[in-house]
């Protein structure tokens, strides 16, 4: 551990968002009054579909973006009006933004010279930045002489190299290449584990959501569906939205009815026996669906994908598409029918008004 | 373009051949003329063949003509216009695309507007305005009714008078205002990726920091091409030198060389002195173009690298 390190891992500063709101016309709220809190030191993650002011929200952090309402507590510090270089915050971008005309060095030393740190210092941080993150051969190098992958280091480095109590990502890896992305989210976990620093990380992938986060921010139009551990918001996701955001086929959710002993799905098939009235919504995890001959409710095979580690059977069933994994292999032809079983304890239920978790109601919740 | 390939070669080059002769041959006339002696002139008309006058007659620019002065007069005003004219054009640019102004959208269309207003329209009003820029001052005082205070406490009206004309000031002050350079410079920082402006605004670099470290050197391309073009329209500019000057000592070397031509009627004029002239005049643009032509292409494509 060198000095930098230390004095990232002292400065990280936890994030309060209190009821920040932005609009940019008086109809419509892009972000709806939202509360918060990203713990000191932790690499938390804001995960939605494009449009749902995730950037936004990251640029009002930074202070690229006023907020409309509300504070925003840095450290302690109410920051919403300050300029960005008050904050305490580094944000790498998605497209690098690296000056064109400065070589590596000057890239990274950049925001110490406009801070008017003398020039022996700076030189001193930015080899120390550059050993870091093993950029030391490159710093006399021009930006466009460089791979994706160290530009993106060079980004880092010049977020790090200010010590700041707040990293903020936005979308730093949906430039790359899928190999480089992988080798990247690697780095990237082990950085924050050996700096420590207060991360808030902006993707819309959930895969780099469940990797790298100790927390997940999951936004829909604006609002929080649900701040978890990655494991809570798979295992338990508070509402439909979350449930068909997350996993990779996402979770079945099919629409059942209660008449007071079973739940059924639209064409009459029991799936589970509860004391339930009224309309729910019922997911179930591909993984979760047992599969086999004797399984009570009848299916019909629509095609399947063979993808080397498993297979994904798509099947009609009451109308709706549910797709189950399989292992790799299963010796079915497309175009018949299916038996399945939905196992009580993986099943989740959501109520068909509100999308959001019925927890304890049955199953997995 | 694969089949005939030949036959639309030899097309092709007699087009450039004739574009060549079209654009040489009067460059040609003027070399020989001006390497010509007035008498032969006279004697058998137009000059096919250089003679051996050429340098008698460049040394009659330098001795009996001003020229010389009207060349550094003409490089002041060139020099001036295109420095004022880059400074503003990237001001400008900046202003619009830099800052999300309410009415940025209409000030580019008004500034792109001005394209169609040469100077040559506009030349009577302009020269209206620099034969007393204080004019709408006096305007204003008697049209708000100030005069007549003023008048009436200290005994007369004001009446404010400052002439540019006849002053370098004059010749490029009406046009250093330019819609195609800062059109230029809007599309260059358009191309340029907006998180740019934020990571320096995350690095603690202000607005005017952020011009000059980042944007400045940047634009570099950009500069250099519209510093060509607007010294070489300064260079040839004609009508508004002529117009604002008054005498020979202010005159710009394009101006002075077409009045070398004598005013009496019936008079021949001194053809291979002016041409010889024009030769000394034609020196410095062509240098220009000669340094700084890769600048000029590579300014107007805008493409990085």
């Amino acid at each position: 551990m060198n000095a930098i390190d230390t004095a990232i891992r002292a400065a990280a500063s936890s994030i309060a968002l209190k009821g920040v709101t932005k609009s940019y016309d008086a109809a419509h709220q892009v972000i709806p009054p939202m509360d918060a809190e990203f713990r000191a030191g932790e690499f938390t993650v804001v995960l939605g579909p494009s449009g749902c002011g995730k950037s936004t929200l990251l640029q009002m952090i930074a202070g690229l973006e006023r907020v409309s309402g509300g504070a925003i507590v840095i450290g302690g510090r109410e920051v919403q009006n300050l300029e960005p270089k008050h904050r305490g915050c580094a944000m790498v971008f998605q497209n690098y933004a690296l000056y064109p005309h400065m070589s590596v060095f000057d890239n990274v030393a950049y925001s110490l010279k406009v801070a008017g740190m003398p020039k022996p210092e700076r030189i001193e941080r930015v080899e120390a930045v550059a050993r870091m993150l093993g950029l030391s051969e490159l710093l006399a190098r021009r930006p466009s002489q460089l791979s994706g992958g160290q530009r993106q280091r060079v980004a880092i480095g010049r977020a790090i190299v200010r010590e700041p109590g707040v990293l903020l990502f936005d979308e730093p890896l949906s430039n790359l290449d899928a190999q480089l992305r992988h080798d990247m989210r690697l780095e990237l976990a082990d950085l924050h584990r050996r700096i420590g620093a207060t991360t808030a990380f902006v993707t819309h992938d959930q895969v780099e959501a469940m990797t790298l986060a100790d927390r997940i921010l999951i936004l829909n139009k604006g609002r929080i569906e649900q701040f978890d551990t990655p494991k809570a918001i798979y295992h338990r996701p508070a509402s439909v939205f979350v449930a068909k955001f997350i996993g990779s086929p996402p979770m079945n959710v099919l629409p059942v009815t209660g008449d007071g002993s079973v739940l059924r799905l639209a064409d009459g098939q029991v799936v589970v026996e509860a004391p339930l009235n009224g309309n729910f919504v019922l997911g179930i995890r591909p993984e979760d669906i047992v599969f086999g001959t004797g399984g009570p409710l009848k299916a019909r095979l629509r095609y399947r994908e063979d993808l080397g580690s498993h297979s994904v059977l798509a099947a009609d069933l009451a109308g709706e598409v549910v797709r189950v994994a399989t292992p790799f292999g299963v010796d079915i032809a497309e175009a018949t029918d299916l038996s399945l079983s939905f196992p009580q304890a993986r099943l989740h239920l959501f109520d068909a008004a509100t999308g959001r978790a019925l927890p304890g109601a049955i199953g997995a919740q | 373009m694969v089949e005939n390939a030949h036959s639309l070669n030899i097309a092709a080059s007699l087009v450039l051949l004739l574009g060549i002769t079209y654009i040489l041959g009067p460059l040609y006339l003027t070399f020989a003329t001006a390497s010509q002696s007035y008498e032969y002139l006279l004697r058998s008309g137009l000059a096919w063949i250089p003679g051996d006058q050429l340098f008698n007659n460049i040394a009659r620019i330098f001795t009996e003509t001003r020229i010389p002065l009207q060349m550094l007069n003409s490089l002041l005003v060139a020099l001036s216009q295109a420095v004022a004219t880059c400074a503003l054009s990237f001001l400008a640019a900046y202003a619009i695309v830099g800052f999300r102004a309410r009415w940025a959208g209409v000030v580019f269309a008004l500034i792109l507007a001005t394209i169609m207003l040469p100077l040559d329209i506009r030349v009577i009003t302009t020269y209206q305005v620099a034969s007393n820029v204080l004019a709408p001052v006096n305007w204003l005082l008697d049209a708000t009714g100030l005069n007549g205070v003023i008048g009436e406490v200290f005994g007369a009206p004001l009446h404010l008078e400052w002439s540019v004309l006849n002053t370098h000031f004059g010749f490029i002050a009406p046009l250093v205002a330019h819609g195609t350079g800062t059109f230029l410079f809007c599309q260059f920082f358009r191309t340029l990726p907006a998180d740019l402006f934020k990571a320096a605004r995350m690095d603690g670099a202000g607005p005017v920091r952020f011009m000059f470290d980042i944007l400045l050197p940047l634009a570099r391309t950009p500069f250099a091409a519209l510093f060509v073009l607007t010294f070489l329209s300064g260079w040839t500019q004609y009508l508004w030198p002529l117009v604002a000057s008054s005498t020979p000592d202010m005159q710009t070397a394009v101006v002075g060389l077409a009045r070398l031509s004598p005013d009496t009627d019936g008079a021949v004029p001194d053809f291979p002195l002016i041409m010889a002239g024009a030769l000394i005049v034609s020196i410095i643009p062509l240098a220009m173009i000669a340094l700084l032509q890769r600048y000029l292409v590579r300014g107007l494509v805008l493409s990085e690298k």
